[in-house]
């Protein structure tokens, strides 16, 4: 019987909410081929992440602890995921896309001879192999776009899936980890945390984004407050960034992040393609812009026409009047 | 120092294209040099400003490509390798790279740079393919790049902040287009590059491609939206209303 194998990455202590989306969808399509659904944990606390596993319907959770996997560091990773696929021998693997695996999966189908699909926006399992629906040319377009082979790789955009639970009695493999450090001819000196909040744009469920009409310290003062009323993460567009007024984190677009959240409040910003690109599969959209004919309101669910420093102190206001409690 | 630089023509994203019976249609015919590509090409010319050495352009692509080669030279890159493929070969991240590393196993270098990935299909895949072929060290995403020593110091842009990697030499980096602005080719540089040496090797793949596009389709519709203008506490007031009571994303 075929196998599909969901990478479960960690962040911040929780497996990533983005790949418990591919884990439920992968078992949709385990369920509609006769497949199995095996996933694999890397974190030195994968053992009690597993049971996060089995709520989301994993039938066998592979997992390694060595402290070398507490943090992303290509080489360690891709011989700790080639062990585990050479163990598993899955058909599929499919994979939350993230900095952390745009670091190792070009590598990864190397060493695992393995066709690859990067970044799709939805799969399906076809005879000998996967087919994709990728967004190209900026996102202008789809490709639908097949790997043939007997193993693929693909790697799922934030937001294409819902995670549902579907507990599961898994079994628990522990797979040791063999990979030498003494090898590594690359190490992490330091890694500089942004310091615009804790949320991660690709987890939350709305996203309160600034570009180049944000100014100031008063107006990403506004953003900030807009995006904690509603308990959103903070996106950017890529001048804003430049700018240095926001982390390089924050940046969405093409080659930034790619999110598609309930709903996307876009303030300043003019739209891009480039930003457009990161941003237009999001459910809601919303547009604050002083210049009516900005080509955001043509991706905009609600375009509203104003000044963003006169507009966003009522709308913060408004909002929380209706919510029924304002998270921290 | 030796620093090679994978590069790629690609078609312009900015200009007008449709699809005509799931095939894409560009209305220009405008091919370019991959914008990441040519902030490896700045990264590499900065890395050499107070340094010697010399810049080895590799590019794999039909016949048209060799005007991205000449861009690049003019640049200020030395010289380069055309991976000649014929104007129909059926390529994918996996057939291309493995094409540029046999050639490259056939050079020395200290640093090899790609982009981070295309822009007309973002998949950012060949760079690691790559790494893996030749057994490097890597680092993706660089957003900043410096040497110490005999160590190349990469910082690059993680998921949750930027990461300092020290990487031995001969290493790999792939670039983001946030690691600086390419510069503008000179007219010198231009008149300069037609003398570069530019070596063109017939390549052929020795495999079908694993990936294949089988058609292009467009985005699916948005339906369209409202636009309000008005006093901002009333335009507060309608949008809160509509999110809250007809979009219901607030609660």
């Amino acid at each position: 019987m075929s196998k599909i194998l969901t990478y479960l990455a960690v962040q911040d202590g929780k497996i990533k909410r983005a790949s418990l989306e591919v884990l439920s969808h992968c078992r949709a399509l385990a369920q509609e081929h006769g497949w199995t659904v095996e996933s694999v944990l890397l974190h030195p606390d994968a053992r009690s992440l597993a049971t996060t596993a089995q709520q989301y319907g994993a039938e066998t959770v592979y997992y390694m602890d060595h402290p070398q996997l507490q943090a992303h560091l290509n080489a360690p990773f891709l011989a700790a995921l080639h062990a585990v696929i050479t163990h598993a021998n899955p058909h599929v693997v499919a994979f939350a896309s993230s900095e952390a695996v745009k670091d190792m999966l070009g590598a990864l189908a190397v060493r695992t001879q393995a066709a690859v699909l990067s970044d799709v926006a939805s799969f399906h399992i076809i005879a000998g192999g996967v087919e994709a629906k990728r967004p190209v040319m900026a996102s202008k377009l789809i490709a639908r776009t097949q790997a043939q082979g007997a193993r693929v790789l693909v790697s799922v955009r934030a937001g294409a899936y819902t995670a549902e639970e579907a507990p599961t009695e898994a079994a628990l493999v522990p797979l040791p980890f063999t990979f030498d450090v003494d090898t590594l001819k690359q190490q992490v000196r330091e890694v500089v945390q942004d310091a615009l909040g804790t949320l991660d744009l690709s987890e939350t469920q709305v996203v309160v984004a600034a570009g180049r009409g944000v100014k100031d310290e008063a107006g990403k003062a506004l953003v900030t407050q807009l995006a904690d009323t509603l308990g959103a993460a903070i996106g950017a567009s890529r001048a804003v960034v430049e700018s240095g007024l926001f982390p390089a984190s924050a940046q969405v677009g093409q080659t930034g992040k790619v999110v598609s959240p309930d709903l996307y409040i876009a303030v300043g910003i003019s739209g891009a393609i480039q930003h457009v690109a990161g941003m237009q599969n999001s459910r809601v959209i919303v547009a604050i812009n002083k210049d009516g004919d900005a080509p955001i309101f043509n991706y905009a669910t609600y375009g509203l026409v104003g000044d963003l420093y006169a507009v966003l102190p009522p709308l913060i206001n408004e909002i929380k009047q209706v919510l029924p409690t304002t998270p921290e | 120092m030796k620093i090679a630089v994978c590069i790629k023509q690609v078609p312009d994203i900015t200009a007008p294209l449709h699809i005509q019976n799931g095939a894409l249609v560009f209305d220009t015919n405008r091919m370019v040099l991959n914008a990441y590509d040519a902030s490896a090409v700045e990264a590499a010319l900065v890395l050499l400003e107070n340094r010697e050495g010399s810049i080895h352009l590799f590019l794999l692509g039909p016949d048209r490509a060799k005007e991205t080669i000449r861009k690049a030279l003019a640049m200020g890159a030395h010289e380069a390798t055309h991976l000649l493929v014929p104007d129909d070969a059926a390529l994918d991240a996996y057939l291309s790279a493995s094409l540029l590393a046999e050639q490259l196993k056939q050079h020395t270098f200290d640093i090899l740079l790609c982009g981070k990935q295309s822009q007309d299909t973002d998949a950012g895949l060949t760079g690691t393919m790559l790494a893996e072929h030749l057994a490097l060290p890597y680092a993706t995403n660089a957003v900043g790049l410096t040497l110490e020593d005999d160590l190349v110091v990469a910082t690059r842009q993680g998921d949750a902040g930027q990461e300092i990697m020290a990487l031995e030499t001969p290493c790999l980096v792939t670039c983001s287009n946030d690691m600086n602005n390419p510069r503008i080719p000179s007219i010198k540089g231009i008149m300069q590059s037609k003398r570069k040496p530019v070596q063109t090797i017939s390549v052929t793949p020795d495999a079908t491609p694993s990936t294949q596009v089988m058609g292009y389709e467009p985005l699916p519709e948005r339906t369209p939206g409202v636009q309000w203008e008005g006093e901002p506490l009333e335009l507060a007031r309608r949008l809160v209303h509509h999110l809250n009571d007809e979009a219901r994303v607030l609660s």
